[in-house]
């Protein structure tokens, strides 16, 4: 009984690690791209906002599961194709591994949602700000670092903690490619113990409780980040 | 014969569609001089003087901080937009900063001085104008006239050449005008050059050098105060003056 008990607890803790690694290199590396897109958006120019409108509206207009096979299947053939034909460094198709494809599908993912509410917040705060930091002798990128994007952070928390949530939820779509999460985890369970309701009811109550602590976390920065004075709306 | 500070020579600013703000404009300002821009709403005064501050670029036009052409190419702006002080009429504090935060981050990022050098001058300046009691408070919880005095210590802290005032009263109610009015008097009594889009007519007969009146995107008439109280010269000077001494008398 115990055996059997331990391979349980052991595939939920496997799973469940597998979805939290998911979950926080897909929202902080969707950060990075978000802040890096939403940038690129407002100041790169023409050329660039419309190669970065074309980037959001691949990831935003395609289901994840497309994209995670792409990534994982389509991407490596061509790149092997690439190195056959034309003399990619195969260091690429190191560099394509499974695990390594899909935490990039989910940071890219979550980095064309993230463009959004990012630069929303920063066009909220953009103008006198931007005016503001120039007449004191700031550059255009200065002023972005040290007062346009501390402030937009700050504002984007609500709906950064939403993406969180939906990221979370959308990392499951990993079991159809043959990966084990949490919810791929609970499915192995329910096979070996028949038991359909408790496993899954078990993995609810993890996906619940994971997202639950996180967007608790992200409350208390929230309001520990505010800007006196000023209640921030998302 | 007194530093030449700023001048703009021909200066043009159009905005779409064919909305003239800035028409060939000449205007100099001579060291320690205090001159006051008065006019209509919507003349192109704020505009005027963004473009001074080169916040606004100009279409043509050169403007000159000292020696130095602004307009020409390869012209470091952020440098000399350092070496000018600009307050604004909506104040447009950093709102996550609290006030000396707000006054010496352009210290430390463009200056780069060190933390406590940066902080030190900042809370001189704060002290310039009476806030440095309020140093540790954000933007959002002080009154408008409080945020004003903290928008002219940021544009002071850094010794400017000049500094430019957009209407700093303008957004304020009369009970807080005072309050910054009486800065910029103690600021006038300091020699500071200041170049003050304004209408407080009785500040203007008590600091300024040179009164302009400006309208629809032009220079119309300069001079004195007392000229433009006794005697100005163009109607549209006369019809304003008369409308702004009536708007002084009922406050």
């Amino acid at each position: 009984m115990l055996t059997p008990m331990l391979d349980i607890g052991q595939s939920l803790l496997n799973g469940f690690t597998f979805t939290v690694e998911l979950t926080i290199i897909g929202i902080f590396g969707g950060l990075g791209i978000g802040i890096l897109l939403a940038i690129g958006d407002m100041y790169g120019g023409r050329l660039v906002s419309a190669l970065i409108r074309v980037y959001v509206e691949i990831f935003r207009g395609s289901p994840i599961i497309v994209q995670l096979f792409i990534g994982q299947y389509a991407i490596p053939q061509l790149a092997q194709f690439l190195i056959v034909h034309y003399g990619l460094p195969s260091f690429f198709l190191v560099a394509m591994n499974p695990y390594v494809t899909i935490f990039l599908v989910f940071a890219l993912n979550s980095g064309a949602y993230q463009k959004g509410y990012i630069k929303g917040a920063m066009e909220t705060v953009f103008e006198d700000q931007m005016m503001a930091g120039l007449s004191v002798g700031m550059s255009k990128a200065q002023t972005v670092f040290f007062i346009i994007l501390p402030q937009a952070l700050r504002i984007v928390i609500p709906a950064w903690s939403n993406e969180f949530c939906s990221l979370t939820k959308s990392t499951s779509a990993v079991a159809l490619i043959g990966f084990t999460d949490l919810t791929m985890a609970g499915k192995d369970i329910a096979g070996l113990t028949y038991d359909v309701i408790g496993a899954y009811s078990l993995v609810a109550v993890i996906y619940l409780g994971w997202i639950t602590l996180f967007t608790k976390i992200a409350d208390v920065i929230y309001e520990k980040k505010k800007i006196p004075g000023i209640e921030l709306s998302a | 014969m007194a530093d030449r500070v700023m001048e703009c020579t021909h200066l043009w600013k159009t905005y779409k569609p064919n909305l003239i703000a800035v028409k060939d404009v000449y205007f100099k300002i001579d060291e320690g001089d205090i001159k006051l821009v008065f006019g209509p709403s919507g003349s192109g005064k704020s505009t005027f003087l963004r473009c001074m501050a080169m916040l606004t670029l100009p279409d043509k036009g050169d403007v000159f901080l000292r020696d130095e052409c602004l307009t020409k190419p390869g012209v470091d702006l952020n440098k000399a937009r350092a070496r000018i002080g600009f307050v604004f009429q909506h104040i447009y504090l950093f709102r996550h900063l609290s006030t000396v935060g707000n006054v010496e981050l352009a210290l430390r990022r463009v200056l780069k001085m060190s933390k406590s050098e940066a902080r030190q001058r900042a809370m001189q300046a704060l002290s310039d104008v009476k806030m440095e009691q309020w140093a540790n408070n954000y933007p959002a919880q002080l009154s408008g006239g409080q945020q004003q005095r903290v928008g002219i210590a940021r544009a002071i802290v850094r010794n400017p050449d000049i500094i430019l005032l957009d209407e700093p009263t303008s957004a304020l109610d009369p009970e807080l005008t005072g309050e910054v009015i009486d800065t910029l008097r103690d600021l006038a009594a300091k020699g500071t050059t200041m170049l003050i889009v304004s209408h407080e007519m009785p500040f203007a007969r008590e600091v300024a050098d040179e009164m302009i009146f400006y309208d629809e995107g032009t220079i119309v008439e300069t001079g004195t105060p007392e000229q433009f109280f006794t005697n100005p010269q163009s109607d549209r000077a006369k019809k304003f003056m008369t409308r702004l001494i009536l708007k002084t008398k009922r406050e």
